[in-house]
């Protein structure tokens, strides 16, 4: 008896020893080995610089388990993490669950918003007037191009027209096969997963996408059944996209067919362009990019993407959390953000700094992409109307549903999540 | 006196750490789930209590009946599926063939990989690009153009379908080779004696001596297999076109998009689907008798 009670006080003194650590920041981040490296690297910076000390809360890759390891403490009202990097499309949601503190209120002082993309942080980081995050690199969709192959079939520039990239698809594909039978024209990402909304948003141009009209989020337009039957035909009728498109391909398994040198075109966010310029990549040096095609010349669109930082309302430490973000957004941190992971930067003076353009030539491109890239619905249910969207929009594309009813379909379901969810907007 | 009561007790002292340990990790997360499954917990509205709302909404939405007629399809192809191949492998393996000791080892390492690598490892077979199957395919010339498995309704349930049996038949395997162990063998050999042929021996005189075994490997597959989520994220996430959600994925779907009371709605009635499931089960089999 007596040795268990001393056991008791053991462990009960090794428990309390366990839990009474240093006061440090807790930033919960997620990605790569190499880009979780670098996270780590930033920590000890700002810790050398503030001693401050931040702990890098390492998260997977996937943008689904790191959102919910994020909720999962912030519905439990837990003070750490203190900061997090949070998918644009999570903004209204978090921000709809006060859940991110006021970062004007925050550091004590107004944050300078100048620096960034205004459309950006206007359209997504603002919630009911207060600023709720701050983008730390920024996304949009754009059109990958095989220059070598443009040029050898006659082709002075990429296309601008959707109608254009289905003459010069054809007739590349066709002589292209002769030697390499896995080749498709055309690589995009169709499998049920956010990836394809955002692509239906892009083909669906500046008329379609998810307007609102009078309150009412509109999936079922004309412009719109158009795009799908569009996305549908690239696979089954022109057979310019491979089919396992609406089955496989996501940004990787896109990004590594159009690598391999299995395609002409590709649709992809900017972070393709490093990893097909790397050493040992077959594409190296013979990819261009440029902005998507639209199906009347210029109505071409963008859909926006990337990664912005929030402060949790439970954090305990949120001036040195305000710090922290503040130092993550500094230049000197932004530019490296864009030479060591070759990351987009949201600071838009990173952009014209002479020893990134050496490294990243294309950025004056990505600058143009951006001022135009259009963000997802800012809806607190926006996740749900995302999973109605999904589901119908992979089984229109795969045939199983015909685009138009696929659309009405989802059209209802959305209806059903507005009316449930949308009393507390 | 006081070893009287000490024996009284004793029963009782014996259940008590399993009892306290089923109310500490089943039936307060149970109750918990069926309270907030009242509540319409959404993370960016108003918390209140809305009683049956949440359920009337679930049974409303096309997209949880086709989730639900999703998971009951594929119990009721994957349950027997693994209980008859996992039954001819412990049949296999209680012969006294050499190297027995090695393949019961060998059988088990399907159990033994977790669900979502041996997921991982089915989607690499089914790959369309780079794919075991569709290279074999192109090696043997039985197809022409690769095959798109994951890409039909049927294709992709078959794979999940066949995900699964190849995982858990083994778990089969092991509850009836415990069985088959305490089957008397002077009964068989009566039987023998009798000139009863294998398949007679097998089917008069084994398998009802088994059913009480292989009504708890049913019972255990069927729950386990409804709430399947696992190797559906993995290998297809659900499509195409939700033609693969099970009831499982569509309540996670909606614990990340922040609605508590809608998920744990769904998970309820996924817990009395299995529920009504393990109550049938045991009145038919006659199990309860069996085990006393």
């Amino acid at each position: 008896m007596k040795s268990l009670l001393k056991l008791a006080v053991l462990l009960s003194l090794l428990i309390s020893a366990c839990s009474k650590k240093p006061a440090e920041l807790v930033f919960a981040v997620g990605g790569a080995p190499n880009e979780l490296d670098f996270w780590e690297t930033i920590a000890a910076d700002f810790r050398e610089e503030t001693g401050i000390s931040v702990r890098i809360l390492r998260q997977p890759t996937d943008s689904d388990q790191r959102r919910q390891g994020i909720l999962i403490p912030l519905k439990a009202e837990k003070k750490d993490p203190d900061v997090f990097l949070m998918d644009i499309a999570w903004i209204p949601q978090f921000a709809a669950s006060g859940w991110l503190q006021d970062l004007d209120a925050a550091g004590g002082a107004p944050v300078d918003t100048a620096p960034f993309w205004k459309n950006i942080v206007d359209r997504s980081d603002r919630y009911g007037g207060n600023l709720v995050a701050l983008p730390v690199y920024v996304d949009a969709g754009l059109l990958y191009y095989r220059k070598d192959l443009l040029k050898k079939y006659g082709y002075a520039k990429p296309p601008a027209t959707w109608k254009e990239l289905l003459e010069i698809s054809a007739r590349v594909q066709a002589a292209v096969r002769k030697d390499n039978p896995e080749f498709y024209a055309f690589a995009w990402q169709g499998a049920q997963y956010e990836g394809l909304v955002c692509d239906f948003l892009e083909f669906s141009g500046a008329k379609g996408g998810l307007r609102t009209e009078n309150g009412r989020l509109l999936a079922a337009t004309p412009e719109n059944k158009k795009a799908l039957a569009f996305m549908r035909d690239l696979i089954s009728r022109h057979k310019i996209s491979p089919p396992n498109t609406y089955t496989e391909m996501k940004e990787e398994e896109v990004r590594l067919f159009f690598q391999k040198g299995n395609a002409l075109f590709e649709r992809n966010w900017p972070y393709a362009w490093g990893l097909h310029q790397a050493e040992g990549s077959p594409v190296k040096d013979k990819t261009g990019i440029c902005p998507l095609p639209g199906f009347a010349g210029p109505d071409s669109v963008s859909t926006l993407g990337g990664w912005h930082i929030g402060l949790s309302k439970y954090s305990d430490k949120p001036a040195d959390a305000a710090r922290f973000i503040e130092y993550v957004l500094s230049k000197k941190v932004q530019k490296e953000l864009s030479l060591k992971l070759g990351w987009n930067p949201a600071r838009r003076d990173v952009y014209g700094d002479p020893e990134v353009l050496k490294v990243h030539p294309h950025f004056t491109q990505l600058r143009k992409i951006f001022d135009n890239a259009v963000p997802r619905p800012g809806l607190p249910y926006y996740t749900q109307v995302s999973e109605a969207l999904q589901r119908h929009l992979n089984a229109a594309v795969s045939g199983n549903e015909e685009p138009a009813e696929a659309l009405e379909a989802a059209q209802k379901e959305i209806d059903a999540v507005a009316a449930r969810y949308g009393g507390g907007k | 006196m006081k070893n009287r009561l000490l024996s009284g007790l004793e029963p009782y002292l014996f259940v008590a750490p399993l009892t306290l340990f089923v109310v500490l990790f089943v039936f307060i997360p149970i109750l918990g789930t069926v309270w907030s499954s009242f509540y319409s917990d959404v993370t960016f509205l108003e918390r209140r209590f809305s009683f049956l709302q949440n359920y009337g909404a679930l049974f409303s939405d096309p997209g949880f009946w086709k989730s639900l007629r999703f998971t009951l399809l594929f119990i009721s192809l994957a349950v027997p599926l693994e209980l008859i191949i996992g039954t001819a492998f412990a049949v296999v393996l209680d012969l006294e063939i050499p190297l027995r000791g090695l393949l019961r080892a060998c059988v088990l390492i399907p159990w033994a990989i977790p669900s979502a690598i041996s997921a991982r490892i089915w989607e690499l077979i089914y790959n369309y690009s780079f794919g075991l199957a569709n290279f074999l395919l192109a090696k043997t010339g039985l197809a022409s153009a690769p095959v798109n498995w994951l890409g039909t309704d049927f294709g992709a349930f078959a794979a999940v379908t066949a995900a699964d049996v190849w995982k858990t038949a083994p778990f089969v395997a092991i509850i009836v080779l415990a069985g088959l162990q305490a089957v008397p063998r002077d009964l068989k050999l009566q039987a023998k004696i009798d000139r009863a042929n294998f398949a007679q021996v097998f089917f008069k005189v084994t398998l009802p001596l088994l059913k009480p075994v292989l009504v708890v490997a049913l019972l255990f597959r069927t729950i386990d297999s409804l709430r399947i989520f696992d190797v559906i994220y993995v290998l297809t996430h659900g499509g195409p076109g939700g033609a693969t959600a099970s009831v499982s994925l569509y309540a996670y779907k909606y614990f990340l998009g922040g609605d508590f009371g809608y998920g744990s709605a769904a998970s309820v009635a996924l817990f009395l689907v299995s529920f009504a499931l393990s109550c049938l089960y045991v009145k038919y089999s006659g199990f309860s008798e069996a085990a006393s």
